[in-house]
């Protein structure tokens, strides 16, 4: 009897190590799975939000994959509750470390002769290229109010312009947007409430058809 | 008050529906993209994570090198050059090993003659001989 009571774990252990295996497996299994469908349903929002701030498309492609690589690296134990909040978190700062790269970088090259902006460059016309679903001749009103809305966007000072993409756009609550920008709820409040203020000054009623 | 909360709140609705809309706009290359960005992220979430210790171990052994190679740097710098010993008895036992190898010089060796090493010795032994000998060996030769 004490012989079977040794050697029982010892036997028990290879279906033990399996059923640990599968339940990790699943486990990751799921995890991953949920970490997919949070990613899917950012990614658009996280993109335009950098796009407001870095107004170049392939930097705010950027700004988004690192953001989403480090959240999957560094946070994807944590509670999917946290994930949305973090992510932005992480996005911002990314925001920010392209901003201030940006500004070095125009520093050096204008002091470099014979300088070639990129922006000199044709433009891809795939690239340029509108969705697959060309927007109708009724809808022309909504793409002026794009274009406004993205230029009073682009005016509003930086901070501004994260609380009120983060609460308007994401529509993350004033804790989760606080905890995105590393600010208190407070200043979370007194952003959004100024970015308002000054969009409504920029453009007016801004009425457009639904 | 409430009209400026009912009209903040009128705002934000429209640039909230003017900003969904835009997000359907963005065109198929932007969102490959996004979707293959968000395909490596999974799969660097599955890459199994490094071991604790080797998180805290590599700076130490990054540092416990830095350290030697500038110990070892430092050494190298400082250090003078000291006088260097020649190895004095080292050099003819060189040569005689050189001229034992040398073929020409073992035949020298055998060809040697004794008689001219003779007689040149003789002749500095009696310098006055050696005149007369001269003399006379060169009449004897002529």
């Amino acid at each position: 009897m004490s012989g079977f009571a040794t050697l029982a774990p010892v036997y028990s252990t290879p279906a033990a190590a399996h059923a640990d295996t599968l339940l990790n497996d699943t486990t990751a299994e799921t995890r991953s799975r949920a970490l997919n469908q949070f990613l899917a349903s950012v990614e658009l929002k996280a993109f335009k939000i950098a796009q407001a701030s870095l107004r170049n498309e392939d930097d705010a492609l950027d700004a988004v994959q690192d953001a989403m690589l480090q959240l999957a690296r560094a946070y994807s134990e944590r509670s999917a509750e946290e994930w949305r909040p973090l992510f932005y978190r992480i996005l911002e700062n990314r925001i920010r470390d392209m901003q201030r790269r940006r500004t070095v970088r125009g520093r050096v090259i204008a002091w470099l002769p014979f300088r070639r902006d990129e922006d000199d460059e044709d433009p891809d016309p795939i690239a340029e290229a509108a969705s697959p679903d060309p927007p109708p001749g009724a809808k022309l009103e909504m793409e002026e109010a794009m274009v406004a809305l993205e230029q009073a966007l682009h005016l509003l000072p930086e901070r501004q312009r994260q609380a009120f993409m983060l609460r308007n756009l994401e529509g993350l609550d004033v804790a989760q947007t606080a905890t995105a920008m590393g600010c208190s709820q407070g200043s979370v409040k007194t952003h959004y409430f100024r970015a308002v203020q000054a969009l409504r000054a920029r453009l007016g009623d801004f009425e457009i058809e639904s | 008050m409430t009209t400026q909360t009912h009209e903040t709140s009128e705002l934000e609705r429209r640039t909230r529906a003017v900003l969904e809309e835009s997000l359907t706009r963005i065109d198929a290359r932007t969102r490959s993209r996004l979707n293959r960005a968000r395909h490596a992220a999974l799969e660097a979430a599955r890459q199994p994570r490094s071991a604790p210790w080797r998180s805290r171990f590599v700076p130490v052994t990054g540092g416990a090198v830095a350290a030697a190679v500038l110990a070892v740097a430092v050494v190298l710098l400082t250090q003078r050059p000291g006088p260097v010993s020649k190895p004095e008895s080292a050099q003819p036992s060189l040569e005689v090993l050189d001229m034992l190898a040398d073929e020409d010089n073992v035949s020298l060796m055998e060809d040697y003659d004794h008689s001219f090493y003779e007689w040149a010795a003789a002749q500095g032994e009696s310098p006055g001989e050696a005149g007369g000998g001269d003399t006379s060996s060169g009449s004897a030769g002529g």
